[in-house]
């Protein structure tokens, strides 16, 4: 909201320092934006928040200046002489959409003498407006005064061209669907069913708060005036000018809500202008139809409440200046409480608390103190914190990159990858950005995106990570939210496989990862996993099929690694407890068993596992290898090593021997397997 | 023993014995491993000769050739460990002429985290310690916990559909669902479910993602992350506060700064206020704050007459691109490794 600072000198003393006033005004509630000076004037820039509709005006802003420095506000009365007939004789008014337009005022006044508005008018409207558009230039008398009203005191006002009309009665309705109409800006537009609308006997005359018709517009060749002073509902207002893509100085203030007790004081004054400057006659009597609904209800302010809420005492006198002078009528004071009646032009105020904000801003927020003991408290770092963090730490060790992307992403990226949920995805009929209207189901698809970014910048290795949730929709409650963890890489199954078993080491799992085989087209055939954890889904890994590398345009070999971090959270071993380590050596054995192709090696760690027996540490793998000329078609070697140990004594030479043919007879009659001599 | 077994066990001998001779520090440590190696009747050598006699009778003249080498290498390297030691430390204090100590190291590949979730640590971090435990929320809401327990009723532009992203499923004939979930505006909604939850007093902050439909520009993104404060006890005013900024700002920036409250308009505090902080010389926007409004309380079921508290709000973006002297909001989701490099 821009206000003239030669303006507000029309109703408060201007005698302190531009700037103190702006320093001021932004501390008790409207904030200073910036100062362009225009002319021999100053437009300041204040912001109003939404609860300030009252500060859409100069008189508003006026009040609070003269609150803030105790100085008097002095109002015009407009009281227009009226000579002309009745006007209910001549014309009527009705309201078919209460709904739309709680109350509309209507005068009229006939032979005004169109012509351009006095200089001091033109400059106090040009301080106004031309910083924002420094094409405005002035309309004529009638159109600026309605503006000059409206800057004065947030109320819009509308003057149609009386003669224009059909018929002697305008309506207040709601618009048929793509009832069409004529605007101000000489277009037309196509409204939508419940738009409000003003009419005349033969079509709508203009847009209940938001433009005129240009049918009715005011020209130079008009004597005669409807000057209308309305109250539109809010929210319609907003759809309306929303919809038309109309907004405007009049429909930014319905929207807020205009002061219902001021909507006749803007009509005379309005009427009040146009009979002094433009002349005419003004029809006896006024029609006003609609209500100006409740008056404010009292509200009572506990003065402990203050001490209460803002930490300090403020005193009663002081309480009851800033309530009074903000245009409170005093109801009663006593020691514990002050009750007033607020004004009509702050609907916001209806209960103590808002009292106390009120009092709060003018007396000044400096004077709350900002150091005051605050009890100290514990505080508690959750589980899904330490885990999370101790993901990260893994991931950054093994020279991961952290990536953030958007939540939201094209519908066709879904199919990319449907291993948690085949359900349809949530949608939104907003798209987050261009295209990307969909929740993700995965968060591989955007992680292939960012690879495929960087490749296009030519980074050299991209290894990308991020922990975030995917959203899986659920027929009756909110939908799940998953709390994931992925990877794209350039490094191998193995070695992203590896990752998962550091990862597991790392949050002292010790339940066993299990992988089965995944037949998703995410992955190249035979080459995708999902992994278990104690036979609970924990994710998957793979290899990027050929297929999907071409849909994200990938030009090298990609893996990535999917997993529900919401398993590793229950498994997860927070505080490890301390275990006593065998203080007598290792043995090791390696053995070389040839076995058929089909025995994968989880199963022979099984049996091996099972065969060792109590002092069989650990096993390791070693190598693969096959030769075929000697061991048959089919078969392969596996070498791997068996860790002995006791915690009791030094295992001697014979009993390793004895733990290793253990192992091969269990391999061989198990897995019919052989011990290469 | 093969002659592969018996070669096998010479190259290892020499290079057990070059290696101890070369690392031998005096004197002293010299004459016991020459003994330990060369010594005439226990020494290594002599004891790989005694299987020179295992060796296959037409491998004799190679393995023999090769133990005289071996044992030639083992002298030589017995002859520089003295000159080394006489020389009063020899070829160390000559130096390796070979050796360039201004060649590139070989770094570790290290992940960087991402710099929003730095600056998110960091907030958790100092909250942590000024008592604020750390409380999460989905990201999908219902209306209730994003608007009207927050004092946002039916009828508040902030509910607009052009300005939420209401949620559907893809499926048809769930026209029943459409507009009661959306993506949270704001992470206050966590307060909401706490407070649900918990009796007072309540001391968390939650932080996450928070999705408003802006269209994307330098200052702008449809995602972004809040950091959201709430305090509720039995006596608490604005004071205290004032206070807890002041402590966390000053924390965060690492020096005394001082903070000021402008007024304001949020839903669910009365009275709102901005808070900005003292800042080398300048006033800066730090967030929006205030105590939280008695229909706030009333919706979770506090009693507004004795319980009040606080609640404050920021961006996290905003915060890391000052800090870092990040220009372009976009640039946090491009993910580009050269970007991620930096923090």
């Amino acid at each position: 909201m821009l206000v003239s600072w030669n303006w507000l000198k029309n109703y408060v003393a201007l005698d302190m320092e531009r700037s103190d006033l702006e320093n001021r005004l932004a501390m008790s509630g409207l904030n200073h934006e910036g100062t362009k000076s225009v002319g021999d004037d100053f437009a300041i820039d204040l912001e109003v928040t939404s609860n300030r509709a009252d500060c859409l005006g100069h008189i508003g802003v006026a009040r609070e200046i003269s609150v803030l420095w105790d100085q008097p506000l002095n109002l015009p009365d407009p009281q227009p002489v009226a000579n002309g007939p009745s006007i209910h004789d001549q014309f009527k008014i009705r309201i078919d959409a209460p709904e739309l337009c709680q109350r509309y005022i209507g005068r009229i006044i006939r032979g005004v003498k169109i012509g351009p508005s006095p200089q001091w008018l033109q400059d106090q409207l040009a301080t106004v407006f031309q910083p924002l558009n420094k094409d405005w230039k002035p309309v004529n008398n009638v159109v600026d005064i309605s503006n000059y009203v409206l800057m004065e005191t947030g109320q819009p006002l509308h003057a149609f061209d009386l003669k224009e009309l059909f018929g002697n009665e305008v309506v207040v309705r709601a618009a048929t669907d793509q009832e069409a109409f004529q605007a101000l800006d000489h277009k037309l537009y196509r409204l939508d069913a419940g738009t409000c609308v003003i009419a005349d006997s033969e079509s709508a005359i203009a847009l209940g708060g938001v433009m005129g018709g240009a049918e009715t517009e005011v020209s130079d060749k008009t004597t005669d005036l409807l000057v209308e002073a309305a109250q539109f509902a809010p929210l319609a207002v907003r759809r309306a000018a929303r919809a038309l893509n109309l907004h405007s100085p009049s429909s930014h203030r319905f929207e807020r809500g205009v002061n219902p007790e001021g909507i006749d004081w803007a009509s005379r004054r309005c009427c009040e202008l146009i009979l002094k400057i433009a002349g005419g006659e003004l029809d006896q009597d006024v029609i006003d139809m609609g209500s100006p609904g409740p008056a404010c209800e009292p509200v009572v302010l506990p003065l402990s409440e203050l001490k209460r809420i803002l930490g300090i005492e403020i005193p009663t006198e002081e309480v009851q200046r800033i309530l009074l002078a903000l245009g409170n009528e005093s109801l009663q004071a006593t020691d514990e409480t002050v009750t007033v009646t607020p004004p009509s032009w702050r609907p916001d105020l209806t209960r103590s608390i808002d009292l106390v904000e009120e009092v709060a801003r003018i007396h000044g927020y400096e004077q709350i103190p900002e150091d005051v003991g605050v009890p100290m408290v514990p505080s508690h770092r959750t589980n899904a914190d330490r885990v999370q963090s101790q993901v990260r730490n893994v991931m950054t060790a093994a020279g991961f990159d952290e990536a953030i992307t958007a939540s939201m992403v094209p519908g066709k990226w879904i199919s990319t990858f449907t291993g948690w949920s085949s359900a349809a995805p949530l949608l939104s009929d907003t798209p987050m950005l261009k295209g990307a209207d969909t929740l993700r189901t995965s968060l591989v698809p955007s992680l292939l995106e960012a690879r495929r970014i960087n490749q296009s910048l030519a980074n050299p290795i991209v290894e990308l990570f991020e922990t975030a949730n995917i959203y899986l929709p659920d027929e009756k409650n909110l939908p799940a939210e998953q709390w994931t963890l992925a990877i794209s890489s350039g490094r191998s199954f193995f070695q992203l496989k590896g990752l998962v078993e550091t990862l597991l080491d790392a949050l002292k799992i010790d339940q066993p990862l299990q992988v089965t085989d995944n037949d998703s087209e995410l992955f190249t055939v035979g080459q995708g996993a999902r992994l278990n954890l104690a036979d609970q889904p924990l994710g998957f890994l793979g290899d990027v099929s050929a297929k999907t590398l071409k849909r994200f345009s990938l030009r090298t070999p990609t893996t990535i690694l999917e997993i529900n971090l919401g398993v590793l959270l229950k498994a997860a071993c927070l505080v490890p407890q301390f275990i006593q380590q065998s203080a007598f050596p290792v043995i090791t054995r390696d053995l070389n068993i040839i076995l058929q192709e089909a025995v994968r090696w989880d199963e022979l760690a099984r049996v091996v596992n099972e065969a060792g027996g109590q002092f069989l540490e650990s096993l390791q793998y070693q190598e693969t290898y096959r030769d075929p000329e000697r061991d048959g078609e089919g078969t392969k070697r596996i070498l791997f090593s068996l860790t002995l140990r006791s915690h009791e004594r030094t295992l001697t030479g014979e009993e390793a021997d004895q733990i290793r043919d253990d192992v091969v007879q269990a391999v061989t009659s198990g897995l019919n397997g052989k011990l290469l001599a | 023993m093969d002659l592969t077994q018996f070669l096998q066990q010479l190259d290892e001998l020499t290079a057990s014995a070059v290696g101890t001779f070369e690392a031998a520090p005096d004197q002293d440590a010299l004459e016991a491993a020459r003994i330990d190696f060369l010594g005439a009747k226990k020494g290594q050598l002599k004891a790989a000769q005694k299987h020179f006699g295992a060796v296959a009778k037409e491998d004799r003249p190679v393995a023999g050739q090769r133990f005289n080498e071996t044992k030639q290498a083992i002298e030589t390297a017995l002859e520089n460990a003295q000159q080394r030691l006489q020389s009063g430390g020899g070829t160390e204090a000559q130096g390796d002429p070979q050796f360039d100590p201004t060649l590139p190291g070989q770094p570790f590949q290290l992940g960087h985290l991402h710099p929003i979730t730095q600056t998110i640590e960091e907030l958790k971090d100092i909250m942590g310690r000024l008592g604020f435990s750390v409380a999460d929320g989905p990201e999908i809401e219902d209306v209730w916990h994003n608007f009207e327990a927050l004092n946002i009723p039916a009828a508040h532009p902030a509910r607009d559909p052009l300005d939420n992203f209401y949620l559907g499923v893809a499926a048809a004939g769930d026209a029943e669902r459409r507009n009661e979930l959306l993506l949270r505006s704001q992470t206050s909604t966590v307060q909401i479910r706490v407070m649900e939850n918990c009796e007072p007093p309540v001391r968390i902050i939650s932080l996450g993602r928070v999705y408003r439909p802006d269209t994307a520009d330098a200052t702008h993104y449809p995602m972004f992350h809040q950091m959201e404060g709430l305090l509720v006890d039995y006596q608490v005013t604005m004071a205290d506060l004032k206070s807890v900024l002041r402590l966390f700002a000053t924390s965060y920036l690492g020096e005394d700064v001082h903070i000021r409250f402008r007024p304001s308009f949020f839903p669910f505090t009365e009275p709102s206020v901005e808070v900005d902080y003292h800042w080398n010389d300048q006033w800066i926007e730090f967030g929006g704050a205030g105590m939280v409004d008695p229909n706030v309380l009333t919706a979770v079921g506090y009693d507004p007459s004795k319980v009040n508290g606080f609640a404050f709000g920021l961006g996290v973006e905003r915060l890391c691109m000052r800090r870092h002297g990040i220009t372009d909001i976009r640039e946090f989701y491009k993910n580009d490794i050269r970007f991620l490099h930096q923090f």
